[in-house]
């Protein structure tokens, strides 16, 4: 069980480091959202939205977010921030606690990016209904953490890891869209979500920060 | 009772030349002192002495603690200073030592007058330099393990460090004399 104090002193420290990418982050996400072309009819009934309405209801906070979560999640880099590397790396710390905290920042400033961009859609009356977008953002936070493996290694396996973060993401949209399988998606982004996070936890257990 | 015990420990990351095999005990109380012939050397020795890189071979143990068994007891023991000055300025201090206290668990209020003691001891030091030591030593480490501490600041550290356990790794001999209080410097391989 991760000790409160020591996660949330390493969230707010990061999330203080990052302010100013969070502050253009939802600001990205808002004017996103805002300008997104929607010619759709507002307020569809969600039994009747055919494929051209679930993707614009799902392409910007599924495949916009997803990339803003991606850009949060690599902002983590070791490098970065190595005063805030140095003392966490040096604190009697698990990884797999290590691990959760620092996952908590990016998957923060990601929700913050899709609510922003969902609020956006809102105002202007194409918002998608709660399932759809529950099922978006569930798809930002499994890309997020997925792409947080890419932070603790170098060359062409953190590509990969950009990569199958791009796949899950594209998956999903793929499965609500083309498919209507909005629980089967959600299931992949959820036991997606959930490795990665543990990938993460034992990759930064045998990290040599050098 | 040994701090730090290195035995045969050899680290190599592929991109740089070997380091070690590094054979050293720092006894509870000592101030031992390791010259290095590179920046990077001096880095990853302290490092390994902290428990933070892990020993590709040979055993490196801080207490009675393996640091690739038992990777937090072994930073309970062992504090580590890097070589490079904090982002850290005086308004600061009450923010940063109350971080350096959540991440170790210990009471913030208490963590506070440990640190305002120590910085009396630090007084004249930079808060980019002095800061990072007060943040490493508020968690009663028994020994401090610092990469490439400045040479101006010797006496200051010395004093701050107290009867704690030092080691230091050092790319310049003079630095090296500063901090060895016992005459024990170990010469590289």
């Amino acid at each position: 069980m991760m000790r409160a104090r020591p996660m949330f002193a390493i969230v707010f420290a990061r999330l203080r480091a990052e302010r100013r990418a969070i502050g253009y982050t939802i600001a990205t996400a808002v004017i996103a959202g805002f300008v997104a072309p929607h010619g759709i009819e507002a307020r569809t009934d969600p039994h009747y939205a055919s494929v051209a309405i679930r993707s614009i209801w799902l392409a910007g906070p599924m495949l916009f977010c997803s990339a803003l979560g991606m850009i949060s999640a690599l902002l983590q880099v070791a490098g970065r921030d190595p005063d805030l590397d140095l003392c966490e790396l040096g604190a009697p710390i698990f990884g797999r606690e290590l691990a959760r905290a620092r996952a908590l920042t990016p998957c923060i400033i990601a929700s913050l990016a899709t609510f922003s961009y969902w609020g956006a859609q809102w105002a202007r009356g194409f918002a998608a209904p709660p399932s759809y977008f529950i099922l978006a953002w569930v798809t930002v936070l499994a890309a997020t953490l997925v792409t947080l493996s890419a932070t603790v290694r170098s060359g062409p396996s953190r590509w990969l890891y950009v990569g199958i973060a791009a796949s899950i993401t594209s998956l999903c949209y793929g499965l609500a869209v083309y498919a209507n399988a909005l629980a089967f998606g959600m299931l992949i982004a959820l036991v997606a979500g959930f490795i990665a996070l543990r990938q993460y936890g034992e990759t930064l257990a045998r990290f040599d920060p050098l | 009772m040994i701090a730090i015990r290195m035995r045969d420990a050899r680290f190599t990351d592929g991109a740089h030349a070997e380091i070690g095999p590094l054979t050293l005990d720092v006894p509870l109380g000592a101030s031992v002192v390791r010259p290095c012939a590179s920046s990077h050397e001096a880095a990853i020795v302290a490092r390994m002495a902290a428990g933070l890189v892990k020993a590709r071979s040979g055993s490196v143990s801080i207490g009675d603690y393996d640091p690739t068994v038992q990777p937090v007891h072994c930073k309970r023991l062992a504090a580590f200073v890097g070589h490079d000055p904090a982002h850290l300025e005086e308004r600061d201090f009450a923010r940063y030592i109350g971080y350096r206290a959540a991440l170790c668990d210990i009471d913030p209020v208490a963590a506070l007058a440990d640190a305002e003691e120590l910085m009396e001891r630090l007084a004249g030091v930079h808060p980019a330099f002095a800061f990072p030591i007060v943040g490493a030593l508020i968690a009663s480490p028994i020994v401090v393990v610092m990469d490439r501490p400045a040479i101006a600041f010797a006496s200051h550290i010395l004093a701050a460090v107290g009867p704690r356990a030092l080691f230091s790794t050092h790319v310049d001999r003079a630095a090296a004399a500063a901090f060895c209080t016992d005459g024990r410097i170990l010469h590289s391989a």
